[in-house]
């Protein structure tokens, strides 16, 4: 599970089809809104950082949106965190304390 | 019990964010937020990644970084991170982190073609010093070499410089910012007399325009284009330009989209300047009272091996170095330099190529003459799908952005610049335009050169970890800055190398030919980075040499290295950076490093502890060394006169360099620490602390010198987000400087100047003719200089059998050499390896399809990869574009190591190659 918040900032009078919008998206949320300056907090879930960060390309692809940027990460325990480490590196065991990546005398 | 601990963190997320931006935040979200937080403790950081120099908070529970977030307070980002940034406490915990020294061996002892063995500290000292002895004896100061870095931070860089410099006497030690912004360096001291952007960030809030010259800065500078992406839709006049090879995500919001041909840059900018001429749109007040024109010579080379090249170049690549000697002019850069086509140039300047004399208004108008619309419309189209008729007008558009008076425009830059054949004459001719039309040092008006690196300038280029420089813009050739460097060191009078150090690719040329035997790496991947690496690998591992390499994840270097020392990173130590904008920022330690990793200035230190004065400041021989009051070949021994400064020749460098009595006044525990760790204090043992030592010594170099810094306990302030040198106490307070050279702004600024680029004062020019310089000086003193260089066109260019053009480069998600990112399987899973973008027509022409795996060739070599149609990058047909990050595409193996003659930076951005299907 990713979790992000996410600042979005409306484009002039458009504040409010912005947030269905957004609310139309998978996973986000809308959670607080600045009624002076057409910014919006979302904070999104998503089952992993691909599909996060295509979240976020849509939710800057919205018509009534001007910007939207990440703000912030919280680290969660991931039982997955070592997953994914470039192919190349996998053969070395991550438990072993100093260990001799196999990878530099291949 | 999920769905709550779910619910309750989205909230406490929500309202982070919403503070870390500055929205009100409800009473009951605020109370939630601190539970969620409870036990965390927050602290300032800057980002480890690019050179905008965002400030993020970074939270830490159980000698562990937690979380981070954008800082609000940071006037950089105020709040916003980009997905690298938004990463920063991850990469410190990537599985494959090196935690202790590694040497080659076999039964037990050191061998160049043995296994990588853990070994101790006390080892790993050991064989450095044998070995750092032995290139000594064998070549003096210049056959030891370190290849430095711009994410260095400015105390390691200090600590590395004073290493080399004051303590071997070796000038032998260049960043990997030679790679990134040596050819923005140049520029700025040519042009100005003194380095680095005279505005800052704050100009994207005042401009109308952003015009980008090579920048993807939507992928590269994300939040620094989220502020231009701002005043787009919210100031109706600002517009923005993309020039660029391909068309980018830069594009998206861009006004106008110049897709131009590699190279075809110095056509544009003269073609533009040549407008701004002739519509009469020069701003002759700021022209007469503040700039002279000026040129050079245009026979420069194109920095290829200057000698002996065939006995270590193959007859492929021959082909192409044999430029360096003699370049035959084609139609293109004969009409721009006025010659004839077919010429035989002999290159007979590309020893002196930063030889410049000034030149009149009128030479210099004759000069723009060839650069006509046609003329600029027929180098300069790079879309060969693109009409000659809608290219001119989009080159017509951009004349008339510059040509119109009420419009503010902000020129930016960065590796399409900078990694440039004629890099150096590029970044020169957007000054050029900008100083004709007074468009330079004013709110919303300036040519700004961005960074790629977090410290490039903080630390490369102010501290002057270049084999040329000293702190403060100071050379190593100027016996003046040497001696006011040995003053402020406490050296003997000539205990300095007045001889310039081998540059970035030099010293690898200086490892294939053997002139260097010892080598080390701090921060940085330098036979992932440099390009042509073919030739490289070879020499670290088949010649008789030691090369080591400090590093925190295993990447390329770290495998063809003898030695790797395991290195602490960002938070695990005490820091300081500076980004582009001049702007110095600091942190405290935040974690322990993870088993016996250590801060790269504790090396150094420990490493100085083994050497003896006597052992480096006797007499030593430098070969090709020639300067007055030095005799041809040699440095003189300094010994007796260290002994009558009170040195005695058992003291080590440590105790002389480091240890000194003035840095041992700064003493470890500090309150400015508030309970935070620090581990370089702490492994040396002697109650001082160095980090802060160290830069109250560094910031002695620039103060009265335009170069001025706080000191170490302001920055450290909880209010304080960075401070824009030259930071000046007024009042009592530290006061920075928001656009330099202008009287408004800049204390150094002469009283009623108006302008005033007192950077060269002092400084002249001989008057001359567009092909040499005459024999009258003029006083360039407050005047900044505008040069005209010539269109020159690309030294490899495609032909039948290599049919395209290949761009390299980086993409948002990952930096650099990847060594940190790929650790981040988020980051990683995003974009796992590199593909090689292609135009559809292109492919399909070659039978190839996307996600079909290629070989791409050059004469130096290949490499596989799978190709792009689509995605972000907009290739035109005729150029690929392969990112660098991948070690498992390493596409420096196939660039060419060709750089601008003057600052010796790396065209990474074009040489011919083909592709078949692997």
């Amino acid at each position: 599970m990713n979790l992000s918040g996410i600042l979005v900032v409306a484009k002039p009078g458009l504040r409010d089809q912005a947030i269905q919008s957004l609310a139309a998206l998978p996973g986000v949320e809308g959670h607080q809104v600045d009624e002076a300056t057409g910014r919006i907090v979302v904070v999104q879930e998503a089952e992993n950082i691909r599909s996060e960060m295509e979240g976020l390309r849509q939710i800057k692809a919205v018509p009534q949106v001007m910007m939207a940027e990440m703000v912030y990460h919280y680290i969660a325990d991931d039982r997955d965190v070592y997953e994914g480490i470039p192919p190349e590196l996998q053969e070395t065991e991550p438990a072993e304390a100093c260990a001799v990546p196999a990878y530099l005398n291949d | 019990m999920g769905l709550t601990r779910r619910d309750f963190l989205k909230t406490s997320i929500a309202a982070s964010t919403a503070a870390t931006v500055g929205m009100p935040l409800a009473k009951e979200a605020e109370a939630q937020v601190k539970a969620s937080e409870k036990g965390w403790q927050w602290d300032k950081s800057v980002c480890r990644f690019c050179g905008t120099g965002c400030g993020i908070m970074v939270a830490t529970k159980g000698g562990k970084i937690v979380a981070t977030k954008g800082d609000p307070d940071a006037p950089v980002n105020r709040g916003l991170n980009c997905v690298k940034g938004y990463f920063n406490g991850k990469i410190l915990y990537g599985a494959d982190r090196l935690t202790q020294p590694l040497l080659r061996m076999s039964n037990g002892k050191f061998d160049k073609k043995g296994k990588f063995t853990p070994v101790s500290w006390e080892q790993a000292l050991d064989i450095m010093e044998d070995k750092m002895r032995w290139a000594l004896k064998e070549r003096g100061p210049h056959g030891i070499g370190i290849f430095g870095s711009g994410q260095y931070t400015i105390h390691e860089g200090y600590a590395a410089v004073k290493f080399m410099k004051a303590g071997f006497r070796s000038n032998n030690i260049d960043p990997n910012a030679r790679h990134c912004m040596a050819s923005a360096v140049v520029a700025f001291m040519q042009t100005f007399g003194i380095d680095e952007p005279q505005g800052n960030y704050d100009d994207i809030e005042h401009t109308d325009t952003a015009v980008l010259w090579g920048a993807n800065m939507a992928e590269m500078h994300p939040i620094l284009w989220s502020r231009i992406t701002d005043r787009r839709l919210t100031h109706k006049p600002m517009k923005v330009v993309n020039l660029s090879v391909y068309g980018n995500m830069s594009s998206d919001i861009a006004d106008l989209e110049i897709i131009f041909s590699p190279s075809g840059d110095l056509a544009i900018q003269n073609y533009i300047a040549r407008e701004i001429v002739n519509r009469n749109a020069v701003d002759w007040d700021f022209v007469k009272k503040h700039t002279v024109f000026a040129t050079g010579p245009y026979d420069i080379g194109y920095g290829f091996r200057p000698k002996n090249a065939e006995k270590f170049h193959t007859a492929a690549e021959m082909e192409i170095v044999k430029n360096e000697k003699v370049r035959v002019l084609d139609k293109w850069e004969a009409i721009g330099q006025r010659r004839k086509e077919g010429e035989a140039v002999e290159q007979k300047n590309a020893a002196t190529p930063m030889k410049d004399w000034a030149i009149s208004f009128e030479d210099f108008k004759a000069a723009l003459e060839p650069y006509t619309l046609d003329y600029t419309a027929q180098v300069a189209k790079g879309d060969p799908d693109e009409s000659l008729a809608a290219f001119k007008a989009k080159l017509q558009q951009l004349a008339d952005m510059y040509c119109d008076k009420s419009r503010k425009i902000v020129s930016y830059w960065t590796m399409g610049f900078n990694q440039h054949q004629r890099g150096s004459w590029v970044n020169e001719q957007c000054y050029m335009n900008h100083l004709l039309t007074g468009r330079q040092c004013k709110p919303g008006d300036g040519a700004f050169s961005l960074t790629g690196q977090p410290s490039a300038c903080g630390t490369a280029r102010e501290v002057g970890t270049f084999a040329h420089r000293l702190p403060a813009d100071m050379v190593v050739m100027n016996p003046k800055h040497r001696e006011y460097s040995e003053k402020l060191w406490k050296l003997p009078a000539k205990t300095l190398n007045p001889q310039m150090g081998s540059h970035f690719v030099k010293q690898m040329r200086d490892l294939e030919d053997g002139t260097m035997l010892f080598s080390w790496t701090h921060v940085n991947n330098p036979w992932q980075n440099t390009a042509n690496v073919n030739h490289w690998i070879k020499a670290a591992r088949e010649m008789n040499n030691f090369i080591v390499v400090s590093d925190c994840y295993p990447g390329v270097s770290a495998k063809v290295a003898d030695l790797i020392l395991p290195a602490a990173m960002i938070n695990e130590k005490w820091g300081a950076y500076g980004n582009a904008e001049r702007r110095t920022q600091v942190w405290r330690q935040q974690v322990m490093p993870p088993g016996q990793a250590r801060p790269d200035i504790w090396m150094m230190m420990e490493l100085s502890k083994r050497f003896k004065l006597k052992d480096v400041w006797g007499e030593q021989t430098i070969p090709g060394l020639k300067a007055a009051g030095f005799e041809d070949g040699k440095l003189p021994s300094v010994l007796d006169e260290a002994a009558k400064m009170g040195y005695n020749p058992e003291m080590s460098l440590y105790e002389v360099l480091y240890a000194t009595p003035d840095n041992k006044k700064y003493r470890w525990p500090d309150p400015v620490a508030k309970g935070h760790p620090n581990i370089t204090a702490d492994l040396l043992k002697d109650g001082w602390f160095p980090e802060k030592a160290l830069f109250e010594e560094y910031r002695q170099f620039g103060s009265g010198k335009a170069h001025d810094l706080a000191p170490f306990d302001v920055y450290h302030h909880d209010k304080v987000r960075g401070l824009r040198w030259p930071v000046v106490q007024k009042g009592g307070k530290w006061v920075e400087t928001q656009w330099r050279n202008n009287e408004q702004y800049d204390p150094y600024v002469k009283k009623g100047a108006g302008f005033d680029f007192y950077g060269n004062n002092g400084k002249s020019l001989m008057m001359g003719d567009l092909d040499k310089p005459g024999t009258d000086k003029v006083d360039i003193s407050g005047k900044a200089k505008i040069y005209f260089r010539p269109y020159a066109s690309p030294v490899e260019q495609p032909d039948k059998n290599y049919d395209l053009w290949l761009c390299t480069g980086r993409v948002l998600e990952h930096w650099h050499s990847g060594t940190m990112t790929r650790r981040v399987p988020e980051l990683h899973r995003a974009v796992p390896s590199a593909v090689c973008w292609i135009h559809p027509k292109d492919a399909e022409a070659k039978g190839l399809k996307r996600n079909d795996l290629v070989w791409v060739e050059s004469r130096r070599g290949k490499v596989k990869v799978r190709l792009e149609t689509g995605g972000r990058n907009r290739m035109p047909r005729g150029m690929i574009y392969v990112p660098w990050f991948d070690e498992g595409v390493l596409i420096n193996k196939v660039t060419l190591d060709t750089t601008c003659p003057l600052s010796k930076e790396t065209d990474y951005k074009k040489c011919a190659v083909k592709i078949y299907k692997a």
